[in-house]
């Protein structure tokens, strides 16, 4: 069964969002502090994380932080502040999604959905023909193995970085718009368009070697972003 | 008539002033210098009269004087003219015809009782002295004395006095216009910060003025605008916090519904009932409140980008069930308008939820333009909206009449506010008229979408 941990500090919509997931077929585990929820996923890692912002004590966005320096486990932010800032550190602090109260349990669900595709790459799709390694440069990526390098080294980049990365890498020298991307890998019909904006900021930290004049991701103002050598 | 700025009316009246004050100063100028004038000019006819007098009447005392060669011995050069009234005969020079005429006869009287006498009078149009002097009884000797030069000299000052009086009225218009500029700049600072407040920059602040006249000025002004900001941002946090107190406990609602709607099989007909009741109110109480914080949000400018517009409209029928033929892009309009996207969706959301709700469904979204701005029209076949209330139908809490008569009241209200607000932020506008051939023309247009 797969695993979700839910940190919310409010009781009530703790146990709501609880009961809700476990009748969606989740095994559902709540915390209601940010140190709390830390600890219950070292020692039994859950498969998602969903996590409150405002939350007593350490709050949500170093939650994140600490959360994404021990794994890649795909986060959900649910919160009920929508402003951009907001929405952007919880991004930039590593979250993998971000959606805003309330949210319906439907949504949700397709949200989680939408994650576990990309969660699971391309080792678990088992695709018929081995998709190859590609190199842009000195950076190169293998979708078979769900790595990333770049001059030899081994870049750690989250599930949601790595099939972005893929995505722009199957259409390398082609511009995917940033509702593109969203659909195709966050699973939005239409959406927040900050979505792309920061993941593509995050990645470009990694695998870029001046990330503020990107040379291999790069952004067609009004279009969209590419993939180049 | 509009009324004239201050500006101009201060102008104006430094410029009469000017103009009163020069002209009364040229015309008295020009009065005493021509009287001066005037009186060294008779004083002078007159003494050379008296000498040329003197020297007829030597000439006349002979026996048998002749008087033609007497009066051209005179040395009276161009500007006299001599004229001898004797014994009841007029004689001139032969080279001064029509003199004799020119005598006035009240002048004649004065000096035939004795007397001598000055005039001025006209002769051929040109102005003229005439000095009369007494001979003796049966002579009497006068001289016209022309006076064009000095009348020549009358215009030239007339005219010079006149430019400068004209132009100290223009120095007038002048000062005062520049000096209604020095005292109208803390105005100008002050409608220029107002306008950068306007349009949202709530940093814009008076310099305190150095000047001890404006510091009020500036400092109220200043007070004023930290008050605003403070309001604002209050309200501003206000609408965070109550959106936020709302969305919590929604949040647990919506969760609690879904486990609910998950066990209707296992509930009683009634308690299916009240939960779905239940369900559908926490949907458009989410509908609401969201709603309501766009709102509250929306008359922020918006924030243009590049956007696909027929896809985002293909996508709004998409997301009502609604055919994506409907969707039309006029002839040689560019797909691609800059707006902003978030709220141009919400915008033909909101229109194709009114579309369904009250116009049996939308007949066409057609995407056009209408020179720089980009134009949404949203076509139905419902009944169409009745002209009174064609302004009302925009604001906030305002259904249409067959909601009421449909008892379907699943709307917020909010829909069309939104709309409205979401084209003001585009400096834009929405409207609704009839469509030809029936039903409903809901547009909006969106300036400076299209290049």
């Amino acid at each position: 069964m797969t695993a979700v941990l839910v940190i919310e500090d409010d009781d009530r919509i703790r146990l709501a969002l609880l009961l809700a997931l476990e009748d969606e077929g989740y095994d559902a585990l709540g915390a209601a502090t940010a140190e709390e929820g830390l600890r219950a996923q070292r020692h039994h890692p859950a498969d998602y994380v969903l996590v409150d912002l405002m939350l007593p004590g350490l709050d949500g966005f170093e939650c994140i932080r600490q959360l994404r320096r021990d794994d890649d486990v795909p986060i959900v932010v649910v919160s009920a502040r929508d402003g951009t800032d907001d929405i952007v550190a919880a991004l930039e602090a590593g979250a993998d999604d971000y959606v805003v109260k309330p949210v319906a349990i439907r949504e949700l669900t397709a949200r989680l959905r939408a994650l576990r595709r990309r969660a699971r790459p391309l080792a678990a799709a088992s695709t018929p023909d081995p998709v190859p390694a590609v190199a842009f440069g000195e950076l190169e990526i293998s979708p078979e193995a769900g790595e990333v390098r770049r001059a030899g080294q081994q870049v750690t980049v989250t599930r949601t970085e790595f099939r972005l990365l893929c995505e722009l890498a199957e259409h390398a020298g082609r511009v995917l718009s940033r509702q593109q991307l969203l659909q195709r890998v966050w699973g939005y019909d239409s959406g927040d368009e900050r979505l792309v904006d920061v993941h593509v900021g995050r990645l470009r930290q990694k695998i870029e070697p001046d990330p503020a004049n990107p040379r291999h991701l790069v952004t067609l103002r009004g279009l969209g972003y590419k993939l180049q050598r | 008539m509009r009324r004239l700025g201050l500006r101009t009316r201060v102008a104006a009246a430094f410029a009469v002033g000017a103009l009163l004050l020069s002209a009364s100063m040229a015309l008295v100028s020009y009065e005493l210098t021509r009287r001066s004038l005037l009186e060294d000019r008779e004083r002078i006819a007159l003494r050379a009269a008296y000498f040329d007098a003197a020297v007829v009447h030597a000439g006349l005392d002979t026996d048998s004087p002749d008087v033609v060669e007497v009066l051209r011995s005179l040395d009276t050069g161009g500007n006299r003219r001599p004229v001898l009234h004797l014994n009841g005969e007029w004689y001139a020079r032969t080279a001064d015809p029509g003199t004799t005429t020119a005598i006035p006869a009240e002048l004649r009287r004065i000096v035939a009782a004795g007397e001598p006498a000055v005039q001025r009078v006209r002769v051929a149009g040109q102005p003229a002295l005439v000095v009369g002097v007494p001979l003796s009884a049966s002579a009497a000797y006068f001289e016209v004395n022309s006076l064009r030069e000095l009348e020549q000299t009358f215009q030239v000052l007339a005219l010079a006095l006149t430019t400068v009086a004209v132009l100290v009225a223009g120095s007038g218009a002048a000062l005062g216009w520049y000096a209604t500029r020095h005292g109208l700049r803390p105005l100008t600072a002050v409608a220029d910060a107002a306008g950068k407040i306007a349009a949202g920059d709530f940093t814009a602040r008076l310099t305190p003025a150095t000047d001890p006249d404006l510091t009020r000025l500036s400092s109220s002004f200043n007070q004023m605008v930290d008050q605003l900001a403070r309001r604002i941002e209050r309200d501003r946090r206000f609408a965070a916090d109550v959106s936020h107190e709302l969305r919590s406990p929604l949040q647990t609602l919506a969760a609690a519904a879904s486990v609910l709607a998950r066990r209707r099989e296992h509930q009683d007909d009634r308690t299916a009932m009240a939960a779905g009741l239940v369900a559908a109110e926490i949907d458009r109480f989410q509908r609401l409140v969201n709603d309501l914080i766009d709102l509250a949000r929306s008359d922020q400018p918006a924030h243009r980008a590049p956007v696909d517009v027929v896809e985002l409209a293909e996508e709004a029928c998409h997301a009502y069930d609604l055919p994506v033929g409907v969707v039309q892009l006029a002839p040689e309009v560019p797909p691609t308008w800059h707006v902003e996207r978030r709220r141009i969706a919400q915008v033909l959301a909101n229109l194709l939820d009114n579309a369904v709700t009250y116009g049996a469904g939308p007949a066409a979204v057609r995407l056009c333009r209408d020179g720089g701005s980009g134009v949404i029209e949203v076509d139905d076949d419902g009944p169409g909206v009745p002209v009174e209330d064609r302004e009302a139908i925009f604001d906030r809490f305002v259904r249409g009449r067959a909601a009421h008569t449909r008892g379907a009241g699943d709307g917020t209200g909010l829909g069309l506010a939104l709309v409205a607000q979401h084209a003001a932020a585009h400096d834009g506008h929405a409207t609704v008229v009839d469509r030809p051939g029936g039903g409903a023309r809901f547009r909006v247009t969106l300036p400076g979408s299209l290049p």
